[in-house]
């Protein structure tokens, strides 16, 4: 009896240092990506003076659900953070790409730059995602009900 | 339902890098092309119309091809009304190709200075709009536009008449008949020579027709011109005071009557 305690304790905790090596390893991925991005952007960055902060906004937020939804893996709240994941995206796209078409003024001078096309994509691809989360949802509740009535 | 469910994870995760890749890549390549603007010429064509030409090169190094390159300038009036309007296309720039091309502008001028006849006689600036778009990667439409302004120089700059001298000639017929000189300058500051006539018709205080005359003129461009114009009427018209009616004909544009009063 004893050694099954200790035996489920010690699988717990390897359970746990996993899910928590995977959350570190895939946020550190995802900030990786954000750095690269960051610096790609630099040059553009002179132009759109907020695009480095709506990007940095987008990375902190995104990579905080990817590494609680690691953490709670497992359970329904993973479904449920990535549902809100997935909403997060689509609403952050349509805010900080408001109509799509970006107008700057510098002296006598103006820049637009028609992003509409990536911002249909871009809300595609997030109904895409909140699809696939709907669908984890279904599942993960559908095999629960089984196992229950098993 | 778990192929599904990976599979759209996989596919969406794809198409989200793909989407990132593409939009970056494009903006960032932009900051690889360039462009460079040569001095804009104006010059005058054969049907008399002002041809603003404005050499544009353009060498993308950038890693997609660009497309529908297009340059438009309008010439704005005064009250912000459209006096021309040019436009030069390119469907496709090839990534690493180098063009140089001329955009092109005609303006009538007949057209322009009978609708302003204040660019006849006083230096200004004409607004030019000019906004350039490219289609960035051929997918992402990138504009930008500016407010130009270029030198315009008056033909008739400073157009004075100085005053008038009258000399008695002689008696015919019991009428005693003089001349009058009036001396009349300008400069040309316009970019086109000036060969025409000015006539003058002459009023005395009395608001009575008294004589007319005609002087022909040839000025190159950016030149001055001094010269006088002979009048001859009978001396009981000549008053001290009056005005003369200055009317302009030349093969570009027909202005008058221009009021200039007189007192000697």
């Amino acid at each position: 009896m004893t050694r099954e305690t200790g035996t489920d304790s010690k699988s717990n905790i390897r359970r746990i240092v996993r899910k928590a090596l995977k959350a570190t390893i895939k946020g550190a991925v995802f900030y990786v990506v954000y750095i690269v991005l960051s610096q790609l952007l630099a040059p553009i960055s002179e132009y759109v003076p907020n695009i480095q902060q709506i990007i940095e906004t987008f990375a902190t937020v995104y990579v905080s659900l990817v590494i609680v939804t690691e953490l709670a893996s497992g359970t329904i709240f993973q479904y449920v953070l990535n549902t809100a994941k997935s909403l997060f995206v689509i609403a952050y796209v349509i805010l900080s790409l408001k109509t799509g078409v970006f107008a700057l003024t510098a002296e006598n001078m103006s820049l637009v730059i028609d992003l509409r096309l990536f911002l249909a994509i871009g809300m595609l691809l997030g109904l895409l995602g909140l699809a696939k989360s709907v669908m984890q949802t279904i599942n993960y509740v559908n095999e629960r009900a089984e196992l229950t009535q098993l | 339902m778990k192929v599904p469910i990976r599979m759209t994870g996989i596919a969406t995760s794809v198409l989200w890098i793909f989407l990132i890749i593409f939009c970056v890549s494009a903006l960032y390549s932009l900051k690889d092309v360039q462009v460079q603007f040569g001095e804009p010429r104006i010059s005058l064509t054969q049907d008399n119309e002002m041809l603003f030409s404005l050499p544009i090169g353009i060498f993308n190094n950038g890693l997609y091809n660009l497309g529908r390159f297009n340059v438009t300038t309008v010439i704005m009036g005064q009250q912000d009304e459209m006096l021309a309007r040019g436009s030069t296309s390119l469907p496709i720039i090839s990534k690493g190709e180098a063009v140089n091309i001329t955009h092109q502008m005609t303006v009538n001028l007949t057209s322009l200075l009978s609708t302003y006849q204040n660019l006849l006689f006083n230096d200004t600036e004409l607004q030019i709009n000019a906004t350039a778009s490219i289609t960035a990667a051929e997918v992402i439409p990138v504009q930008v536009s500016s407010n130009l302004s270029i030198p315009w120089g008056a033909p008739l700059y400073d157009f004075t008449l100085g005053p008038p001298e009258f000399t008695v000639i002689g008696e015919a017929n019991s009428t005693v008949s003089c001349r009058v000189d009036v001396p009349l300058s300008f400069e040309n500051h316009a970019f086109f020579d000036l060969a025409g006539t000015v006539r003058l018709r002459m009023y005395n205080g009395t608001n009575v027709f008294t004589s007319e005359g005609e002087v022909a003129i040839e000025v190159g461009q950016h030149s001055f011109y001094q010269g006088s114009l002979e009048l001859y009427l009978p001396a009981s018209f000549a008053t001290r005071n009056g005005y003369f009616e200055v009317y302009f004909s030349t093969s570009l544009f027909s202005n008058g009557p221009l009021v200039i009063p007189y007192d000697t």
